[in-house]
This record gives structure tokens, sequence and C-alpha cells, in this order.
């Protein structure tokens, strides 16, 4: 059970730094509480009392979000629902809308934010590869005297472990900014033991764009999660398909490389196994997302049968 | 700690209260505003008992801090029905369907249909499907609720007239018709009340401490600074049980609170009662209890070797039941034999999962009797063996039975409502106690593991010659259930099939897991499973179709078991003749069918699951768009 002496809910993010400063050790960010709540439960770390807990969900400045320059400016209190129900999200965040339907369920996301789900650094968190996909920066605010300093750091250096990232104990994610990757095709591919409410044995991002004849690869972005302590972006089979005509024994051939990445401590093999289909199914998947052909469809439809 | 100030509107309702800061949602509403519908079944945000809207989207509230609904609009499963009002489409297709058995999770699913179709009215299947797939059902069965789901959204949109929503016309027997449920309406309205709904003034709440050892010897338990705690009513230990300690379905054999000795993980060893429950919690934290760890046994025929551990005194050979079973001459029968296979099999504890977690409540009434009102299976048993423990007269110790929000066999031991009457006792007033869902998988009796070696004996023709079945079945810690299940295995061990000479053996066994007890088809499941793989097994050795080796073995009208009991009539051909049928089977031996199968898609059976139908691109964008 959680709880906690005080519990703060600041509208603005120089009350909230201040708050932070102010509040004994040991105090915590909240922001959807999926994942702060039922850590404080019997098996992971029991009876919790917090000296308090600062609420960020009522602070304006983190709601929302914008599109200039090709990067997309997600506020921290952007929650995973939206990257459903908003289409202009949609259209920017191709890699987005199908992580979003394999997380969690339609309520949690109502309430999950990226920034947490990032912060919480989980191996197996669903949003980290698509957001390595997007090239994805944080942007951290901190309280220099009464002045708020803001730093930007890329996804990829600020998860060090599982658990472990780069914030600095008096510092708040205020937005994740990423590419805009409008005209791409995307997809997520996401083994659990079930459907809904599962969190990933393996998942894995791609985004493609396909050049104007349709069947040369223009850019191709590619991230994997639950195989190892953080995910990871693929930059090799990225560049293994990256202008190439694109054909069914190129994409076969890229998918076996990442199996020796996963360094998981358990179900290696069975991980080894997923992910050669998985790259091949993301890239099949991304490529229907744009409307691409996807090469070697027919054969493989006659190998199913 | 400082309260928060709360304002918000709750089914149209606008309420200013003070709060704890720590409470969530799901506890303000429940504890505070006393709605109920919405329930905590997991407590983790994995089953959706507690959904409820705010501002119009829907939530879990277990999940969510009391503080993040400030000024919000609150609606909950009562909000939909307010007093006097008619249940909505919603809850009367529920209703209509069958969609709902215990009922535990039916709020839960109707909050989520209804919030599926105010996103989508004309959400389709899949989409229906995805839109509740945060809500689990243990007994109804996700078939109905579905169907409900579509009649509703019809009926809403005009598509279906209001009549698809009354009774179906009944017919001259209820066997083959659609009979509606009596107690439907209070489940789907949320207003039924489970025993952790329930409360009474003055009520006490209570923690209980929990083994962390397989096997220990208790050296002493240190309750002062719990009992000083402020707030604390009473602390009990095993010394509280006034009468003969002990209970269980056929031996009784486990005492309320472990005595002297703990068997297992999670057995209860100490219980607090205090004004609410974090106390209680904190109270747990400060008892000391010395243990010192023994040697313990894990597995079932390691327990029957001599010189094992030993789990109860009385049973040195660590069996709580053998169960032989002897039918003509097997050495002969496995003579006559052209082909003898052995196998062993292996099956795994399962937790019931009952959506509810087990709860209680006792008091002490104004005649002294001794009340608990909890979701007992077994409410009569459970009298007569508490009026011992707490040495009263049978007209002095009363059971009721609140209603089961799922059992499965999960709740025919009385594994807490002991400690919750002698609080009772201890304390003068009412004591609740709510098992977390954590609790309820640690400490509650699941499934028995079992080790079936199979060996049969078959003529050529496929006809069976003998059956050797020996079954070992780990009992854990204490007896609950064991010995019925062992007898129900037993008797079912061979299956539906005629065998003149047959050797069963059958062994509940006791180890220092938990405790296995009674589970849906109460062993035999376990032995079904055994038998039929084993069929499939030799059918294939002998070049069979399986359903023609079954044919030639089944037990025809008149057919006598191996435990002598004469069947009138058995349907096992008409069974076979259906299953056949129902799943286009291709006849021949395994192995040697036709190229293409004609069991797999098509008719009758179920896609794989796909997520994503509301963002499929269909080239007719707008149509998929979510409102
Ligand atoms: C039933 C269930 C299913 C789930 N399914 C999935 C799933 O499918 N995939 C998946 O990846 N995860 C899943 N999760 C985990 C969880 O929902 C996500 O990680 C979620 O995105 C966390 O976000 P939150 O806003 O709820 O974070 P919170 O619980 O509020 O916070 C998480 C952590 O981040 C910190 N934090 C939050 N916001 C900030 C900020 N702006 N700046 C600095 N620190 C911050 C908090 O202090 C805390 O340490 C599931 C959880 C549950 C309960």
């Amino acid at each position: 059970m959680l709880t906690c002496d005080e519990y703060h809910m600041p509208t603005t993010l120089a009350e909230a730094l201040a708050l932070l400063q102010a509040v004994p050790h040991g105090s915590r960010l909240v922001a959807g509480a999926t994942d702060i709540l039922p850590w404080a439960r019997e098996g992971r770390a029991g009876d919790v009392n917090l000296p308090a807990m600062i609420d960020l969900s009522r602070i304006e400045e983190l709601q929302g979000y914008e599109v200039a320059g090709g990067r997309v400016r997600l506020g921290a209190n952007v929650v995973y629902q939206q990257f459903l129900t908003d289409k202009a999200l949609r259209r920017h965040l191709p890699g987005m809308p199908y992580c979003s339907i394999w997380f969690a369920d339609d309520q949690i996301r109502e309430q999950a934010t990226l920034a947490g789900n990032l912060v919480n650094a989980s191996p197996a968190a669903d949003g980290t590869p698509p957001m390595l996909a997007h090239n994805a920066e944080l942007e951290i605010a901190r309280l220099e005297g009464s002045d708020i300093k803001r730093r930007t750091i890329s996804l990829a250096d600020f998860v060090k472990g599982p658990g472990k990232t780069d914030l600095g104990p008096h510092e708040i994610v205020t937005a994740v900014i990423c590419d805009s990757l409008d005209g791409y095709g995307g997809s997520f591919q996401k083994v659990g033991q079930r459907r809904s409410l599962v969190i990933s044995s393996v998942c894995a991002a791609a985004c493609i764009k396909m050049d104007k004849t349709g069947e040369v690869v223009e850019d191709i972005r590619l991230a994997l999660g639950g195989v190892g302590p953080v995910p990871m972006r693929l930059d090799d089979i990225e560049k293994m398909l990256r202008g190439k005509q694109l054909t069914a024994e190129l994409i076969a051939r890229a998918s076996a490389k990442p199996a020796e990445r996963v360094a998981s401590r358990t179900r290696r093999q069975y991980r080894r196994t997923v992910v050669k289909g998985f790259i091949e199914a993301a890239i099949h998947e991304a490529l229907e997302d744009c409307g691409a052909r996807v090469p070697g469809s027919a054969e493989r439809e006659d190998a199913h049968v | 700690m400082s309260d928060f100030e709360l304002e918000m509107v709750v089914n149209g309702k606008s309420i200013r209260r003070r709060a704890k800061p720590h409470l969530r949602l799901l506890d303000f509403i429940r504890d505070e505003l006393n709605l109920t519908g919405a329930k905590e079944g997991c407590g983790a945000g994995e089953c959706g008992t507690c959904s409820v809207f705010v501002d119009g989207k829907l939530v879990k509230s277990c999940l969510m801090p009391v503080a993040k609904a400030q000024g919000a609009k609150v609606e909950t499963i009562e909000g939909l029905t307010p007093h006097g009002n008619e249940l909505t489409p919603v809850q009367k297709a529920f209703h209509k369907t069958g969609a709902s058995q215990c009922g535990y999770c039916i709020p839960g699913m109707v909050m989520a249909a209804t919030s599926a179709l105010r996103e989508n009215p004309g959400a389709g299947i899949e989409e229906i499907k995805e839109r509740l797939g945060g809500n689990i059902c243990r007994c109804t069965g996700y078939t109905k609720i579905f169907e409900a789901v579509e009649i509703a959204r019809d009926v809403i949109s005009g598509k279906l007239s209001i009549a698809a929503l009354e009774p179906d016309g009944a017919g001259k027997s209820y066997i083959g018709n659609n009979v509606r449920r009596l107690d439907a309406p209070s489940k789907v309205s949320g207003r039924l009340r489970y025993a952790g709904d329930m409360v009474m003034p003055g009520m006490l709440h209570m923690q209980v401490l929990r083994s962390p050892h397989a096997h220990a010897l208790i050296r002493s338990i240190d309750t002062s600074e719990a009992e000083s705690l402020p707030g604390v009513a009473c602390v009990i230990t095993a010394d509280d049980v006034p009468g003969e300690d002990g209970f269980g379905v056929f031996v009784h054999d486990q005492p309320i609170m472990a005595r002297g000795r703990v068997r297992y993980v999670g057995e209860a060893v100490a219980a607090v009662t205090a004004d609410d429950v974090i106390t209680a919690a904190r109270a747990v934290s400060l008892i000391k209890v010395e243990y010192e760890p023994v040697a313990a046994v894990f597995d079932a025929e390691e327990a029957m070797q001599n010189g094992a551990p030993v789990v109860h005194d009385y049973a040195p050979d660590n069996v709580v039941k053998h169960i032989p079973i002897r039918k003509g001459d097997i050495e002969q029968g496995f003579a006559e034999a052209d082909l003898v296979v052995e196998q062993t099999y292996d099956t795994q504890a399962v937790e019931h999962a009952y959506l509810e977690p087990e709860a209680g409540i006792a008091y002490v009434d104004h005649d002294d009797v001794v009340t608990v009102v909890s979701p007992s299976q077994n409410i009569t048993h459970h009298r007569h063996m508490l009026a011992k423990i707490i040495d009263k007269p049978i007209n002095k110790v009363r059971f009721i039975m609140s209603p089961v929000g799922g059992g499965f066999g999960g709740k025919e031991d009385m594994i807490y409502q002991g400690m919750l009457a002698l609080a009772a006792m201890k304390t003068g007033a009412p004591v609740r106690l709510v098992y977390t869902r954590e609790e309820s998988i640690i400490s509650t009796a699941k499934r028995h593991p079992a080790r079936i070696t199979y060996k049969m004996g078959l003529r050529n023709d496929g006809r069976i010659t003998a059956v050797s079945f020996r079954m070992i079945c780990d009992g854990g810690a204490y007896g609950l259930s064991t010995e019925g299940v062992m007898r129900k295995a037993a008797i079912l061990s061979c299956g539906p099939y005629n065998i003149p000479n047959v050797e069963i053996d059958v062994y509940g066994i006791y180890t220092h897991n938990t405790p296995s007890g009674a589970f849906r088809t109460f062993g035999a499941m376990q032995s079904q499973f055994a038998t039929e793989s084993h069929m499939d097994i030799c059918a294939e050795k002998l070049g069979l179709d399986p359903f023609e080796i079954r044919r030639i073995n089944m037990m025809q009208d008149g057919a006598v078991t191996h435990t002598q009991q004469v069947l009138g009539s058995v349907s096992m051909g008409r069974v076979l003749d259906a299953a056949e049928k129902a799943c286009r089977w291709d006849s021949g031996p395994v192995g040697m069918r036709g190229q293409e199968r004609n069991d797999l898609g098509g008719e009758g059976t179920r896609p794989p699951c796909t997520l994503g139908a509301r963002i499929r691109k269909t080239g007719d964008d707008d149509h998929q768009e979510v409102a």
C-alpha cells in the first residue's frame, strides 16, 4: 500500500520545482501513478510511506504538444491514449499508434504518460523502442536559484539501465521531443502472456519511408525492447536497408541479425527466435502502413497455407 | 498527515470531504461514499473491477490517487441507474444474455461496455473486445458479455427494437430455453454487496501476519509493541483459541493460526485488529516472531520416502489419503495385451483467481451468537467446526453466506473465518478482513499438482485389456479437501471406458507447499488429462483413428464402472459423434490424414487475436476515427 504524508498538486512548473527542492529526501514525482501505485505492493516494494508526492498532472505547461521544424514536442503530461485518438499525432508519430494499442488497456492509457514510461526505464517499456526510432530527446528542467534551467538529452543516453536514468534528484522531465515522421509507415510488434494488460517479453518498432518508386528504402528506423537491460536502436540493420531495393531475401537477411544482440538473462533462446520474426513482421507491417508493396508477400502467403 | 479538502461531483451530486492524501479514488468512493459497485479485484490495475468514469473517461480507480479527482465529475456504476431509474440498455442486455454469473466483475464490465459505446457507438466486435480488454472475468465467460454489448449497441442505435432486451418466451421446459437469472439486476447495477462491501457501525479491520518460512518452529511471538500501537484493538495468535483447534474438510489438521510450527510460506501466524487497515498493517510489522527453520519437503514423491521430513506427526508417512482400487486380474490383463504403453503425466498447481478475494465480517450479536458473514462454499460444515474451535454450543455459532464472487472450490475451506470469529469475541466489535490479491494467491489452496504414471495394455484391434494408474498428488501442508479430491480422481481415473482389469492407486501427500484443495472438477481434470492423452498416444501406436479407439472402448448403456456403479444410460457415443461432426474431423489414423485440414479456420473456429481495429487503415479513414 502506498501512503504519504503530503500530497502536492502544483499548477506551475516553477512551483513544482521549488517543491521538489523543499520536500524531504525520498519524496516522489507522480504523473499517471500507474507505475508508482502498483510498485508499493507486496512482492515489489511492499508498503511504502513517502514523505511527499508531487503530482504533475495539473501543470499547464506540461500539457499538450506542438509540431515545428520537423520535430514534435510532447508535453510530459501527454498520455498514451492521445497517440490513438489524436489524428494529427497519429500522422506525425506513425511509430506510436500500434505501440499504444498494445499498451496496457484503454483505461490505463488515459492515465499513463509517455514521460513516466520513459523515466520508469523498464527494459520492457513499450514506449522506448518507438521513441528511439523517432530520435527522441528529453527536455529536463531544474531550478537554479529562482531560474528554471533546461537541458536536453537523447533518449538513448537518458536510459542507463533497468530503472536507471540520467535524471537528477531535483529535475523534472518537461517534454519528449522527437522527429515528426509524417509520410512514414509505422508498426509495433509485441509479445507477452496475453493481449491486453501485459508487459512485453519482446517488442519491436519500425518506421519506414519508401522513395517515389515505392521500391527503394528512403529511410528506415528499427528498435527493439525487452531483449537486454536497455531498449536498443538497430543502426547496423537500418544501414543494410537504407537506400536499397527491398527484396524478401534482403529483409530475411536483415531480420536474422539482431538475434545476436539478445542479452536478457531469462528465456534467451525464445527471445532470439521471436526477434527474427518480429523484425520481419515489423518491416512488413510498416510497409503496409505506408501503402508500399511488401516484397515476397505472395510467396509467403503460399508458404503459410 | 494533513488531510485534503476534496470537492467533486459524484453521480451528479456535489460532495465535499476531507480525506487522507494517500487514498485512492477507489478507497474514497467505497469507504467514504459507500458506493461499493466498484470493487477491488487486484489493486494493481489488472482486473477492471474498479472502473469508473472521471470527467467522461473510464479509468481504473485503484490506480488513481483521489487528489487527481479534485474538481472532477465522477460517475460510478451507481450513477448509471440513479434511484428509481430503470436499467440502461447495456445492463438490460447483460441481463438478457446471462452475462452475470458470480457478478463480481460485472459492474466493471458494464462500465467498460458503456464506455466502449460512448466512445464509439458503432464499434464492431473486434473493437468492443479491445475496449473491454482491461477487464477480466473468471466465470461468466466473455462470449455472453460480448453478445450483450452488441445487442445494446444495436438497440441504442435503433437497429434492433427494444424488444430484443425482453426475456425470451419461456418454453415448456427450462432445459433448452434461455432462463433469466433472478439475481442479474442486482449484479449488473452494482447493488449486490459482497462481504468486502459490507460495513457495520464500529467495525474494526484485520490484517494478518504470515509465515516467510516453509517449515519452521515458532520459538516465540512478541506482540507487545503491536498491541501498544494507538488504534490497535487486539492481536490474536493460536494461544487465543479457547476450544479444540483444527479445521479441514476431512481431517481437522489445520489450526486457525500456526500453532508452534509453520508448515508453508504464507500460513497465518498472528492477526491484528485495529481501527483501520493501515494501522493494522503497521501493527503487523511490529510483531516479532522467532522462527527456527527446519528441513522441509517440496516434492510429493520425496515426501513418501523413508526419512523425509514429516509434515504432521499423526501421519509419519506424509500420506493424507491413499485410495486403492482393484478390478479383475491385472497381470492376466497385461499378458493378454499385444501392446503395453507406459507414460508419466504431470500437472501443476493452479490458482482459482476468483475476482473476489477472500473477505468476511464477524460479530457477536445481542444473544452472544458468534456470527461470521463470508463467501463460504460450505457454511454448515464451517459452523460445526467453528463451534468446536471456539468452544461454543452450536446454537451460539452462525454462518451467513454472502454472495460468492467466484469460488471454483477455493472457498470451501475455513481458512480465515476462525480468525475473524476470535477477533470479534476478543474485541466485542464487528471485525472485517479483506484479502489483497497477493495474499489470496500466496496463502489459499490451489489445484492439486499431480504426477500420474499410466500403463495401458491393448490388443491390436484397439481393445484395452488392462490399466494400471498410479497418481501422486501434492496435497501441500494441510489436508483441506485432499481426501475427496483423491476419491474423485480414483473414481474417474480410467475415463468413460470399459476396462476389464484395473489397478488404481491414488495418493494425496503432505508437503511444505501451499495447501491444495478443491478446484473445479475435483481431481478429474488431472486424471482425464492423463487418460485422454494416453488414448491418443495408444491410437497413434496402433494406427487407429483417435475417435475409433474411443468408440471401441467406450462404456455403453448398463455398463458397470470399476467402482461398481451401474450406468443406466451412457451418452459417450453421442458426445463423440457430435464432437467429430462439430470439429469437421478428417477420419483416419494420426499422421495419415489428407493433405488439407478441414478442421482449421472457417465456421465455428476462432481467428487469431488482432489489435488495432479502430486504427487500421481501410482506405475509409474517417470511418475508423475515434470520436
Ligand atoms: C496493469 C498495467 C499494465 C501496464 N501495461 C504496460 C504496457 O503494456 N507497457 C508498458 O510499457 N508499461 C505498462 N505499464 C506500466 C505503466 O503504465 C507505464 O510505465 C506508464 O507509462 C507510467 O506512466 P505514469 O504516468 O503512470 O507514471 P508514474 O507512475 O506516475 O511515474 C513513473 C515514474 O516516473 C517518474 N515520473 C513521472 N513523470 C515524471 C516527470 N515528468 N519527470 C520526472 N519523473 C517523472 C515518477 O516519479 C515515477 O518514478 C502498465 C502498468 C499497469 C499497472
